[in-house]
């Protein structure tokens, strides 16, 4: 766990080129969904003259801020079949992206502090055991032996009651995970092209057939949205509305430390989720801002609402600094559950929706999405992830497993 | 709708059940004690106060009815209106919100110790549209005084606490230390804090917490 | 951590209030002749605009009052509070969408006649 298990990386591992005049796609957003999406749209479909288009730098959005958490142990079974197949994904890109982003199956514990959670809980770890999901539940004793330094007297305000476990949950190295597919992508003649604004769509009659951009007009046969916290605010360009609110989600790092915590810990009820990265600092989230705001940044009183339930837990943490804190923009769905899906814009695709939870899903986005956009129809996968379902009423609601934190 | 003109009032409570009778933040008493300084600040609960709730439109005829057994209502937020009138001292009427008031009274307003201000105000309310409540256990009431209460609150509470703006007779709902409370400023240097019963023995911990240092003498 | 002006009390911190999401979400007349589409719209669309946004607030631990705010939703900006039931009122963004003129504290804080003063002591 020191630095100097980092690999090495060159100075370039994508080019910048000028955006060609057309392409037989475009990819809206360059963060983790948008890059996986263009990866397996070349990769799995031959579909190479495209390009992803990246307001700002490549990655610089929530798969710069997130706090890299990775599992697969939700409720439902459409939730557990694409998350699972995601961690399957996430368990060989390494080597099919021949890039170690140090993705680290260290194990992910679920706190439950009220009777409510166990119930919930245990409930769950049945439901996954059913969908082949390798899932635990541990008694307060277990939860100790697995992570020492976690406090588990009943004499707190919310006592740990016991625990989900996901052994091959874990975290990555979420700018690595950007790079490694970045660098592929590009290798595969995809087009990744920064400081590019998407700021309108070219129409014919119900078709899309190209975006407005800030480096001029791109004709496309396809758009793929992948714009995470902006989602909204381009289908609106192109005429359609979400069922999204973007809220700001905030998380924040310690300094270096010896390494003390093995494991990943997460706390619904409490708002608190904590690994320690690779290079020693303690990396936590918060919860959810309440309200709607596209700022990259949330209010003080969440990170101090958090920092008392972590050093409740945590009393080893009590001496931790708080180095940086920051935020990011995520797009909530009522249900908790993403939408991959087409839209009412023909040859118009859109993933969004993936809210305080979409790094886990980057692949499992990106290779049903790049299905949907290369063959016009939904992937078996996110065929119920599908917008309709806010009219059928087939939601998925995954807020018991998802909640606010991930 | 008058809610509670039907709730029993057991006048014929004997009065040495009173005894009997355990304030929120009791257990607190002596360390309230300890942790205290003359002179500097002190804290001590205020127990069983008599609370009465009211919900009325201000300008209805029944808020006239009310007003007459209150000695008035205030009309603004952090208004505070009676004491010291009518013959009734200590009772007062707090602002809560621009249709809703809370009466505070003397433990002995209470009808099981022979008062009579929660019945004359259901009386009053008749079948007019509003209502009283007998809130007596809902919250209790610390009182925080001495030179050096306003810095102990400005620790948790981030109202302009100064007098410029927050004279005596003033009460707001706010938080302090976190804590939902009515912050009622009863004279310079002197506040009563009313937190739910709930929340007494965290907040009492927090103000005791908060008023360490000022025991200690100043390092110049 | 936003300042809010809400409209009977004056300036109070966020963690005082709760928010309500879009204001001016009628509950349809006609229930029984909306089609899924429709209650589909009403249930779980709302707006989500980048600017200015039209939303409810609750003073839970003040006043227990309802209102309506403007607020630029990258910003943060507080342009407007006024009662439930009044129309959203027209709002310019302070200095034409700068920044610079003051936060929710500024004089743009308490539009529509609320008296803002301080800790909502008489003004
Ligand atoms: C603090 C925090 C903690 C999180 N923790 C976890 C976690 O532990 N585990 C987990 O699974 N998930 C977590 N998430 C959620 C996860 O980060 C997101 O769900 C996921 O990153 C979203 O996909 P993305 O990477 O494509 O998004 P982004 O990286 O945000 O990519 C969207 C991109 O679209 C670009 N864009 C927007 N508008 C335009 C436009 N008009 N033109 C061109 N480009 C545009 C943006 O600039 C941005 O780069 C967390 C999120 C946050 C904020
Ligand atoms: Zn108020």
């Amino acid at each position: 766990m020191s630095a100097d298990k980092l690999p090495e990386h060159p100075d370039f591992l994508w080019r910048n080129p000028e955006p060609k005049s057309s392409y037989d796609a475009v990819i809206v957003g360059g963060g983790g969904h948008g890059l996986a999406t263009a990866y397996y749209l070349a990769q799995n479909h031959g579909m190479t003259n495209i390009a992803v288009l990246e307001k700002g730098w490549l990655a610089g959005g929530n798969m710069a801020r997130n706090t890299t958490i990775i599992r697969s142990n939700y409720l439902w079974d459409e939730s557990a079949a694409i998350y699972e197949a995601s961690l399957k994904l996430w368990e060989i890109l390494p080597e099919e992206l021949d890039y170690d982003f140090l993705f680290s199956q260290r194990g992910v514990m679920n706190l439950a502090h009220t009777l409510g959670d166990v119930r919930e809980s245990i409930r769950r770890v049945g439901a996954n055991r059913l969908n082949g999901v390798d899932a635990e539940w541990l008694e307060p004793a277990q939860v100790k032996e697995l992570c020492p330094i976690l406090n588990i007297s009943d004499n707190i305000r919310y006592p740990v009651l016991g625990a989900t476990y996901q052994p091959r949950a874990g975290i990555a190295k979420h700018d690595h995970v950007a790079w490694a597919f970045a660098r592929k992508c590009d290798q595969l003649g995809v087009d990744i092209i920064q400081n590019c604004e998407v700021t309108g769509f070219l129409k014919d009659g119900n078709r899309v057939v190209g975006v407005k951009t800030n480096q001029g007009t791109i004709h496309t046969e396809k758009v793929g949205l992948c714009a995470a916290g902006h989602s909204s605010v381009l289908a609106e360009m192109a005429g359609f509305r979400l069922p999204i609110q973007s809220h700001p989600l905030q998380a924040l790092v310690s300094e270096l430390h010896e390494p003390v915590h093995p494991t990943v810990v997460m706390s619904n009820h409490v708002h608190v989720y904590v690994s320690q990265a690779h290079k020693g600092e303690l990396v936590m989230g918060a919860g959810v801002d309440s309200y709607n705001g596209y700022g990259q940044r949330g209010s003080f009183h969440v990170i101090e609402h958090q920092m008392a339930a972590a050093v409740e837990l945590f009393p080893i943490f009590a001496r931790a600094h708080v180095l940086r804190t920051w935020g990011g923009i995520v797009d909530t769905t009522l249900d908790a559950s993403p939408i991959v899906s087409t839209t009412p814009v023909d040859n118009m695709f859109v993933n969004c929706g993936w809210g305080t939870g979409g790094f886990k899903g980057t692949p499992g986005a990106g290779l049903t999405f790049a299905h949907t956009i290369a063959t016009g129809t939904p992937h078996a996968l996110n065929r119920p992830f599908a917008l309709e379902r806010f009219e059928t009423g087939a939601l998925i609601d995954e807020h018991g497993a998802a909640a606010v934190a991930h | 709708m008058a809610d509670t003109q039907q709730l029993d009032t057991p006048q014929d409570i004997p009065r040495d059940l009173h005894g009997l009778r355990r304030s929120p933040a009791s257990l607190l008493h002596e360390v309230f004690a300890a942790g205290s300084t003359g002179g500097v600040v002190e804290l001590s609960e205020l127990e069983f106060l008599t609370m009465a709730g009211i919900r009325v439109d201000p300008q209805s005829e029944t808020a006239t009815r009310i007003a007459s057994v209150t000695d008035g209502l205030p009309a603004h937020c952090g208004d505070v209106t009676g004491g010291g009138t009518n013959g009734k001292p200590d009772t007062a009427v707090l602002w809560l919100g621009p249709t809703e008031f809370l009466v505070v009274a003397p433990p002995d307003a209470h009808e099981t110790l022979g008062g009579t201000l929660v019945p004359a105000l259901v009386e009053a309310l008749a079948d007019g549209q509003g209502q009283v409540v007998d809130l007596s256990a809902n919250r209790t009431t610390f009182e925080l005084t001495g030179p050096r209460a306003r810095a102990v609150l400005e620790k948790g509470c981030s109202l302009d606490l100064h007098p410029r703006v927050h004279p005596a007779g003033t009460a707001l709902s706010t938080e302090v230390g976190g804590i939902p409370v009515i912050l009622w400023k009863t004279a310079e240097d002197t506040y009563r804090i009313l937190p739910r019963a709930s929340f007494a023995t965290f907040l009492g911990s927090w103000l005791l917490d908060a008023m360490r240092e000022y025991a200690s003498p100043e390092v110049p | 951590m936003l300042l809010i002006p809400c409209p009977h009390c004056g300036p109070r911190d966020e963690t005082e209030f709760h928010y309500g999401g879009q204001a001016h979400v009628p509950y349809p007349g006609n229930p029984n002749e909306l089609d899924d589409r429709q209650w589909a719209e009403f249930l779980f669309y709302r707006e989500n605009p980048k600017g200015a946004f039209a939303e409810r607030w609750l003073h839970s631990t003040g006043c227990r009052q309802w209102f309506n705010m403007v607020r630029d939703t990258a910003t943060y900006d507080i342009q407007a509070v006024y009662r439930m039931g009044e129309p959203r009122p027209t709002t310019t963004p302070p200095g034409g969408g700068s920044r610079a003129t003051g936060g929710p504290t500024g004089p743009s804080a308490a539009h529509a006649g609320t008296p803002a003063s301080p800790e909502g002591a008489r003004p």
